[in-house]
């Protein structure tokens, strides 16, 4: 073992309505901006992992449209929003062991056509459908607005979560955007807007559900040894874990009120050597407002039931006591899955965040989400060397 | 229950299913070797992993598990679908389905609401499942 992984590149094509570019065409960029960030050549890279989103491209050829040759790691990997977790701990791993000693960790989608609304590149409509299955989109469950709806409703009825908690983390992101260049929607928003917001499916207004993107985001992930030598300060990661519930649906199942969040987050923080209470920034993935609630619950930073009432509080905006999504995460930042939390935090680490920059930054936890809170991945990621 | 929810065919594997709701009956799957309910879209017993458990009728009674209420987009003229009471409803013999409730007021929905099986049957196209409260 080396003295652990670091992140030592960064990049990011222009995000949202990017025409245009195919999604392999877009990973490439990605992977070329984040060579050339941490200061590396193409050719320097050995391993390389490729992630998708719903366009279903790139795959490992995206190593031959970036002519890399004797790549020593390549593979595809999915578990959907919990992909970029994984992509980094399967990398970190890699350099551990010395399968590998850079390797590139990259996503790309582009479902966004001109002229088309953004929630039509995440919706089926058909005027036959086939099947018990067929039965069921037809009813109209057919969006994962639907499904997410259930889930946050279960938690609503449990627990007497509010729309209007739910609405704080849809204001306390948008003023983080406001802060972030980079955000697609920086306009602030308050609790009354929010209410106000069209239903999609209750309890979710539209101010409680993400954008969507075209784009791609890559990073390299090297060992600490050799991060310290190049362009960029390393982010180290100190830890990683994963949580798949596999909730079944049928009697005493937990699905809506308990994610992988509960066993990724101790699994990570265990190997990191960190305690929820030594987290200083929480970059989570926000495919909802519900999601980010229902992920600090899991997580310990408040207890089951109550996650409505912590964000009711304050906590996780600007001046908050836990700095939470500050580029704006997938709600008003820019939608590329688990790479738009992990994107940011490598921002925070590196003391990038300009205006939104939080104060402490040494401990940052970054989660992944995918399914309907199906998959889960967590990782911790600091600007310092583990147990410096 | 008039809705419009486009033409529904078999597919060749979940027929039975269909066979059931024209004659009125909820028809899902029941693993004998395990004494398990599985929902009719599942590909699987998961206690022993057979494909193909056997079709069986269910009582039809159901609780309510969750629900949301789905508003389509608006058009360009400011019409909109109307909109669509969801549900997850946990069967009396155990497993879940992802459902439509019928003649509801979605204020009066909560946790456990009894519920039961009915059928609609459209003119063209196979007969579908939705709930009512019991």
């Amino acid at each position: 073992m080396t003295d652990g992984a670091a992140i030592a590149g960064l990049g990011m094509t222009e995000l949202g309505k990017v025409y245009g570019r195919s999604p392999r065409r877009l990973a490439a960029d990605a992977v070329r901006l984040a060579a050339a960030d941490a200061g590396l050549a193409l050719a320097d890279l050995d391993g390389l992992l490729v992630s998708h989103g719903m366009g279903g491209s790139p795959g490992i050829e995206l190593a031959d449209a970036l002519g890399l040759r004797d790549l020593r790691l390549l593979t595809q990997m999915n578990s959907f929003g919990a992909t970029a977790g994984a992509m980094i701990s399967y990398a970190a791993m890699s350099v551990a062991s010395g399968a590998a000693s850079t390797v590139a960790c990259v996503f790309a989608d582009a479902p966004l056509k001109p002229k088309q609304s953004a929630g039509s590149a995440y919706h089926r409509d058909a005027r036959e459908w086939y099947g018990f299955g067929g039965m069921t989109a037809a009813l109209g469950l057919r969006s994962v607005n639907a499904f997410y709806a259930l889930a946050a409703q279960r938690h609503m009825a449990r627990y007497g979560t509010t729309s209007e908690q739910l609405g704080a983390i849809a204001v306390s992101t948008r003023q983080w955007a406001a802060r972030n260049p980079l955000a697609q929607m920086r306009e602030p928003i308050t609790i009354e807007d929010h209410q106000a917001s069209r239903w999609v499916a209750e309890p979710l207004h539209l101010l409680d559900c993400c954008l969507v993107s075209n784009g791609a985001i890559a990073v390299i992930v090297t060992s600490a040894d050799r991060a310290r030598d190049l362009a960029r300060p390393p982010v180290h990661v100190w830890g990683w874990g994963q949580g798949h519930p596999g909730h079944r649906k049928e009697r005493g199942s937990g699905f809506g009120l308990t994610t992988g969040a509960a066993t990724s987050g101790p699994v990570a923080m265990k190997m990191a050597g960190v305690t929820v209470d030594d987290i200083d920034v929480c970059e989570l993935y926000d495919c909802y407002t519900y999601t980010v609630l229902v992920s600090l619950e899991d997580y310990g930073f408040c207890a089951k039931g109550e996650g409505g009432a912590f964000a009711a509080s304050g906590a996780l905006g600007p001046g908050g006591t836990l700095p939470t999504n500050t580029g704006g995460g997938q709600l008003s930042g820019y939608y590329m899955w688990g790479m738009t939390p992990l994107s940011e935090a490598v921002i925070q680490a590196r003391g990038d965040g300009g205006e939104r920059q939080a104060g402490k930054n040494d401990v940052i936890l970054v989660s992944g989400n995918g399914g309907i809170l199906d998959h889960h991945a967590t990782l911790i990621l600091s600007p310092h060397q583990k147990g410096a | 229950m008039g809705m419009d929810i486009g033409i529904l065919r078999r597919d060749g594997r979940t027929d039975p299913f269909f066979d059931g709701a024209a004659a009125g009956r909820l028809t899902v799957r029941h693993c004998a070797a395990c004494d398990h309910w599985i929902a009719p879209g599942e590909a699987s017993c998961p206690g022993c992993g057979d494909e193909d458990p056997r079709w069986r009728d269910a009582s039809g009674e159901a609780t309510l598990v969750t629900w949301t209420v789905t508003h389509g987009r608006p058009a360009a003229d400011g019409t909109a679908p109307p909109p669509a009471v969801l549900a997850l409803v946990e069967l009396a013999e155990g497993p879940w389905l992802h459902t439509r409730l019928d003649g509801v007021d979605a204020a009066e929905l909560r946790e456990g609401l009894p519920l039961k099986a009915v059928f609609a049957h459209p003119e063209e196209g196979e007969s579908y499942l939705l709930f009512r409260p019991a």
